[in-house]
């Protein structure tokens, strides 16, 4: 999976413009699944049909990025935040735009580093004057983060593994899945989680599912000093008890334990107090979908670098398989 | 139903544990006080308890009314089993950690524990420490057990309610205890059921208590979505007098529960609940709530094509804390006056609300 997580996470998809990162995903599934389908928000379906009811399987394509909101006569570039960045993440950080066009970020003079906000920050794309910026970018465009992926040593590091890793994930599994199924499953990359859980929304309505599971990254505790969270790297994908946006069900939740425990795949139990997934979406969709996430430990998650483990992402491909593949209770 | 059954029936909701996302013994206990009262009971796919009493309108499709209460409460969830055996925690629904301290809670393990939150003695605390703020994060569970003992009973995302019983106050009527927010809501839906019982109306009534309410509305999203009701009405609990406080921020005990007024409610619907108040000389008040109720309504006014809606508050002090406090005079009122308002429901009136 290592080349297929490479390609994902390095790809541009910031909230709201995912287009380079479905057709990236369509053209790998395919041929994996019966068929492929977009809806008017720009989630990407990929059915495997089987008897009802139908688990619906989401991770999302979209990332954390900026927006512009002016440039300036000389051809400076302001932004604000499009999902959870930090603007003291950003300084010194390159960004980069649909086309390619790349820039990087500083601030104005401060006093103190602590008076560092988004209005203090701007972007440096090399223009010499507005009408020069103006020619690459526009207000309204939005950018990605521009860091190369890296392996270091059984772990992964680069931008985007929230939620590229879980896109890969489905991926993985969709090619392995055997040729008859105990129900639909349908592996949905959703568009637009990062602001609101937004595509999940509208893609848990149209499949009008029997049971969620959003596959997605989540925080650890296991940094020098980290807030409490009883979550390491390395010790196997969590199954999701809480977080802001869903209670899990404990049915599913029970399936998803049993399931790890059956084939010998190491887990931990995830309560994260704040974040969401798109199962916080789904569980609550039409009359209640009885809904689940499978989290995958990530290091400095909302940041350049974000890091998760092989061997967890190995583990969690390998039990999210086994819950397609099995008939639910 | 009269004052000493209603008691009975409200300590029984407050002394069962039902926090948001394990509320199973507390449907269990308003299932078994609705079931005589109704046509069937029955829960949905998100679990709420939905209870149905047929009415008389042969219309079709019939009219229907939602009267829903959430029956979760706050309480926490273990985060991590700690080296000594005492167990770290986080909120579920907004609990306020000063209220924590020197509380009995119950932990939901592979069985159920009895638990403490203790406080350092005075006597270690220096006076700085004496005046921090208190946090979630510095908490902890004591269950008497060691790391080895803990772990094997409890586990990450086990569920944690607090252990306080309900009081029957010598002041009459007043009762005080952990989740009166919203048993009271669920009390007096079994009130108006009680009330409705072998009388008759043209309305379908579902008497549903919600789930999830205390962590974003969850139950209430599903169920006004699954029951399409042609109106409904959310019952719940509002703030009590206080000292320095005065209305319309508080409202007083004894004297009827709330109608809300506001952006979130029905103008003919609220006009008609006051108009049965009125008609039948029950005790009211009125509550403005000029943006988010923050209760059941929000969401079931929006729901599919939209619903009209009202909220029913019951004036509870202490909300949020193990020692609510709350006067049965305010549920009976509320569930009394729920029931003459479904009485007078008709067709006629639900078409009018159609057009404000």
């Amino acid at each position: 999976m290592e080349s297929l997580i490479k390609d994902l996470s390095e790809a541009y998809g910031p909230s709201g413009e995912e287009t380079l990162v479905r057709t990236l995903l369509e053209d790998l599934i395919k041929e994996h699944v019966d068929r492929t389908f977009t809806d008017n928000l720009g989630n990407l379906f990929a059915l495997r049909e089987g008897p009802a009811p139908l688990l619906m399987v989401s991770a999302h394509m979209d990332e954390i990025g900026v927006i512009v909101t002016h440039i300036d006569e000389k051809g400076f570039i302001r932004l604000a935040p499009v999902g959870g960045l930090l603007p003291h993440l950003l300084v010194g950080q390159r960004l980069r735009f649909k086309d390619g066009t790349v820039g990087t970020v500083y601030h104005e003079k401060l006093k103190e580093i602590k008076e560092l906000d988004w209005s203090k920050l701007y972007l440096d794309i090399g223009a010499e004057s507005a009408a020069a910026a103006r020619k690459r970018v526009e207000v309204g465009d939005l950018a990605c983060l521009h860091q190369p992926f890296a392996v270091l040593g059984e772990r992964y590091l680069g931008k985007a593994m929230d939620d590229r890793a879980g896109c890969a994930i489905l991926l993985e599994v969709a090619r392995r899945l055997p040729p008859e199924l105990p129900r639909s499953v349908c592996f949905v990359f959703s568009v637009q989680e990062e602001v609101g859980l937004r595509g999940a929304i509208t893609a848990a309505y149209r499949l009008n599912p029997g049971y969620g599971l959003a596959v997605d990254v989540t925080r650890v505790g296991d940094t020098p000093e980290a807030p409490l969270m009883d979550i390491a790297l390395g010790k196997g994908p969590a199954i999701k008890v809480k977080d802001s946006s869903m209670i899990s069900h404990p049915r599913v939740r029970g399936f998803m334990i049993d399931t790890a425990v059956a084939a010998g795949i190491p887990y931990q139990l995830e309560v994260l107090e704040r974040g969401g997934t798109d199962a916080g979406a789904i569980h609550v969709s039409r009359e209640g979908v009885p809904s689940g996430t499978l989290s995958i430990p990530c290091r400095y998650v909302h940041t350049p670098s974000e890091m998760v483990d092989a061997g967890d992402v190995r583990h969690a491909a390998a039990l999210l398989e086994k819950l397609c593949a099995t008939p639910w209770p | 139903m009269d004052e000493k059954a209603l008691q009975e029936v409200l300590m029984e909701l407050s002394r069962t544990a039902g926090v948001s996302g394990q509320e199973g013994d507390a449907v269990a206990v308003a299932s078994r006080c609705l079931q005589p009262f109704v046509t069937k009971v029955e829960r949905d796919r998100f679990g709420n308890l939905i209870a149905f009493k047929q009415g008389e309108e042969t219309s079709d499709p019939p009219f229907s009314l939602v009267l829903a209460a959430h029956i979760d409460e706050i309480g926490a969830m273990v985060t991590k089993v700690d080296e000594s055996g005492f167990l770290r925690f986080t909120g579920i629904g907004g609990i306020d950690p000063r209220v924590l301290l020197g509380q009995a809670v119950e932990v939901h393990g592979r069985n159920r524990l009895k638990g403490v939150i203790g406080a350092l003695a005075p006597h270690l605390l220096t006076e700085k420490e004496r005046q921090k703020e208190l946090k979630m994060e510095e908490l902890y569970i004591d269950i008497g057990f060691d790391e080895a003992q803990a772990t094997e009973q409890v586990r990450v995302g086990d569920f944690v309610s607090l252990a306080q019983a309900p009081l029957a106050m010598q002041a009459g009527g007043c009762i005080s205890g952990k989740s009166l927010d919203n048993r009271a809501g669920v009390a007096a839906l079994i009130v108006c059921a009680a009330e409705l019982a072998g009388v008759r109306h043209r309305c379908n009534v579902y008497f549903t208590a919600t789930l999830q309410e205390e962590v974003g509305l969850r139950g209430a999203i599903t169920a006004a979505y699954g029951l399409v009701p042609d109106l409904a009405i959310a019952v719940d609990v509002t703030h009590g007098e206080w000292p320095g406080l005065s209305y319309p921020e508080v409202f007083e005990l004894g004297k009827g529960p709330a109608i809300g007024l506001g952006p979130n409610f029905h103008p003919a619907l609220t006009r008609s609940l006051e108009d049965s108040a009125r008609e039948n000389r029950f005790p009211y008040q009125v509550e403005p709530v000029p943006g988010v109720s923050g209760t059941d309504a929000w969401v079931f006014q929006v729901s599919r094509e939209g619903i009209p809606t009202a909220l029913l508050s019951v004036p509870l002090r202490y909300m949020h804390t193990p020692v609510e406090l709350l006067n049965l005079d305010d549920l009976l009122n509320a569930g009394r006056l729920l029931a003459v308002f479904a009485r007078r429901l008709d067709r006629p009136f639900v078409e009018g609300l159609k057009c404000i």
